[in-house]
């Protein structure tokens, strides 16, 4: 496995000690995790070459989620998964390190280092029993930080206790210069991966809170060094020189910034409004288009024509004013999808109007039905628009289904037929609920009801 | 409502202005009108609509409730801009909509009734009659809207209480929404024609001034109070 022929990309991993970049270097080499963190740590020994390594991955390398974001919005092919599959599942034996889709799957990191410590090129300078750090998701990584530091401040204290001269006038500005500058560079990391310019996140003003106390550390750390711990005068002094060059430069470059942030939030703004015009594009594409194109080559029959127009208007609508919010397979959504099936069977327009609703029970299952038998009496012998009126309430499930047909006599009809007796009446009275029919001249209703309390206990029975 | 009000056969006409942004619905619109219903202006945009209203003072305009222009209030925008004139012009909404809020808005902005683009010639027409004599139109979606704001459970209450429905108005709502004609509606519940226009009227009334918690979520949404 370690010439794989297919390498997975390098992205920091989500199981990590700092930023999970050893991890996710460890997955890309195809090394041991443990490996890599130990090569890391002596490697920041030689004259901090693994520090500087280390931070310039932490900045270039973008984490998993990152990585899949940047790879979703690459348009699909749907030949590329068939295209790229093969080979790296052709991969037998324990190819542990070879995971097919990295961004997605977390890496198996964890059996190279079961049992032994990992070890981290922590700037806070990792204590030797690394036991701590087998936790390995970050949940505990601030507390850990902080412990360490805190240890260090202590071995200091107790150092100098012991008579031991330890040079605190260097050390303070550059723990502070440090510690400022991880602060700061965390909140970079943290605020791209939300997206460095999305105003909207709620956590935003903390983050700036974090830059800022991150920058005042640094620059308090460089003046204390800078001017050596000496007299608060020449401090003062030397903030206010710094001071002044920090807002003369910062007074060219706005502009030059401010024109780049511009562009950054145009050319954002044009993305976001591309890509709702594509998917509208192809929405109608997929859907109205094709009917128009059904509809001129069908422009003799009438009929065909108003079905196709009722069909593509349903979902249309469906489309635009459904609410996303709303989960889908209530009852009225039920009875709305059982209109549609007679509008399209016969051509009729069913028009449905809904008070209400309630979650699907087995007794609603039966309300349904028989709504639909109902529907498709009212289009086949009415003849004309069918009204459906669905109304819920505490008290049980209505539904009302009209049309304006010649009407019939219940009593006249064969008793062979059993649309009506058995598929309305019928399996409305076994779950529990009653039907009417009203039929003149005028036209028929037919009244569906299903007691709440009835629908309630059918939910229980198989 | 496929019930005719009879003011067409007694040689009565009606002048409307019909605004609409889609020339082809305009015209289709005016092909398929009675004759006793006279087009007296044309409007596509919110700001020619109030110039055309102001201009020809008629009895109604038939209104859609998406139109271009203005402030971007749509057919509730033309309504406000003519309120000078709501005392002798009366609005009836078109609309392909099915949004409540849409629908719902103009009729608070003061429409006094609300059909689908959908329906026929002859029933428009009838709408238009009815809305002209100072009635109500209610299309079945609209009766179920105000079910929907109001609730269904019957109260014993006033009629003059602007949050809730009279029993009586419920039926006659429940009877619309089912898809009853006024006429169905009047022989259902052994009442006279009249006597349903007046329960129509009372609940678009409530429908536009109630501060029932639905309708001023729906108006808060469209920034209409």
């Amino acid at each position: 496995m370690t010439t794989a022929p297919v390498r997975t990309p390098l992205v920091r991993s989500s199981d990590r000690v700092i930023a999970g970049v050893c991890s996710g270097l460890a997955v890309h080499l195809g090394w041991p995790v443990r490996m890599v963190r130990i090569g890391m740590v002596v490697a920041a020994f030689a004259g901090g070459a693994g520090l500087a390594f280390y931070a310039w991955l932490w900045i270039m390398v973008p984490t998993a989620d990152e990585n899949a974001k940047r790879n979703a919005r690459r348009p699909a092919s749907p030949i590329a998964p068939a295209v790229s599959l093969p080979p790296v599942s052709l991969q037998p034996g324990p190819a542990a390190a070879v995971v097919p889709f990295p961004p997605s799957v977390p890496p198996p990191v964890g059996e190279y280092d079961a049992g032994t410590a990992s070890q981290a090129p922590s700037p806070a300078a990792a204590p030797g029993s690394g036991t701590w750090f087998r936790i390995r998701s970050m949940r505990y990584g601030k507390e850990i930080l902080l412990g360490a530091g805190l240890l260090l401040v202590a071995a200091i204290l107790i150092a100098r206790l012991l008579g031991v001269e330890v040079p605190l006038g260097t050390l303070i500005p550059a723990a502070a210069i440090l510690g400022g500058a991880a602060i700061a560079w965390m909140q970079l990391d943290e605020t791209r991966r939300a997206g460095l310019v999305d105003k909207t996140k709620a956590d935003q003003a903390g983050g700036w809170a974090r830059l800022a106390a991150g920058l005042a550390l640094v620059v308090a750390g460089v003046l204390v060094m800078v001017s050596g711990s000496g007299s608060w005068q020449q401090t003062w002094l030397a903030l206010l020189a710094s001071v002044a060059v920090l807002g003369g430069v910062a007074l060219v470059l706005l502009p030059w910034g401010l024109k780049f942030w511009r562009d950054l939030e145009t050319e954002r703004a044009g993305r976001v409004r591309e890509t709702e015009r594509a998917e509208i594009a192809a929405h109608l594409h997929d859907s109205v288009l094709q009917t128009l194109a059904l509809i001129q080559r069908r422009a003799g029959n009438e009929h065909d024509v108003v079905r196709l127009a009722r069909a593509q208007e349903r979902e249309l609508r469906g489309w635009l004013f459904k609410d996303p919010a709303r989960d889908a397979g209530q009852l009225s959504d039920r009875i709305k999808a059982a209109a549609a099936e007679v509008e399209d069977g016969l051509g009729n327009a069913v028009d449905v109007v809904t008070v209400g609703d309630t979650e699907m029970t087995e007794g609603h299952e039966a309300l349904v039905q028989a709504s639909r038998e109902a529907m498709l009496n009212a289009a086949r012998h009415g003849g004309g628009p069918v009204s459906v009126y669905l109304e819920v309430s505490d008290g049980g499930a209505e539904v009302f289904v009209k049309d304006r047909g010649p009407g019939f006599e219940l009593n006249s009809v064969p008793h062979d037929r059993l649309g009506v007796r058995e598929s309305i009446i019928g399996r409305m009275k076994r779950h529990g609920g009653n039907a009417a029919i009203n039929s003149s001249p005028d036209g028929t209703e037919v009244r569906l009801r299903l007691p709440a309390d009835v629908a309630d206990n059918g939910e229980g029975k198989s | 409502m496929s019930t005719s009000a009879g003011a067409g056969a007694a040689g009565r006409t009606v002048r409307v202005v019909i605004v609409d942004d889609h020339a082809i619905f305009r015209s289709g619109l005016k092909a398929d009108l009675d004759p006793s219903v006279v087009v007296v202006g044309e409007a596509g945009t919110v700001e020619q609509a109030v110039e055309v209203i102001a201009a020809a003072r008629p009895d109604v305009v038939l209104l859609d409730v998406h139109l271009p222009g203005g402030r971007g209030g749509g057919g509730r925008e033309v309504i406000t801009g003519s309120a000078a004139l709501l005392g002798t012009t009366r609005f009836l909404a078109l609309s392909v909509s099915d949004a409540a809020e849409d629908v719902v808005a103009v009729i608070r902005a003061g429409a006094r009734g609300y059909v689908t683009k959908t329906i026929s010639g002859a029933e428009i027409t009838d709408a238009v009659f009815r809305v002209a004599g100072g009635d109500a139109v209610f299309s079945p979606r609209l009766a179920g809207f105000v079910l929907d704001a109001f609730g269904t459970a019957p109260a014993d209450i006033a009629d003059d209480e602007l949050d809730r429905l009279s029993a009586r108005e419920l039926e006659v709502m429940r009877l619309i929404a089912r898809g009853y004609s006024y006429k169905e509606v009047a022989k259902e519940l052994f009442i006279s024609i009249k006597t349903v226009e007046t329960h129509v009227s009372a609940v678009l009334r409530k429908l536009q001034l109630s501060s029932r918690h639905e309708l001023t979520k729906w108006a808060a949404e469209r920034r209409l109070l």
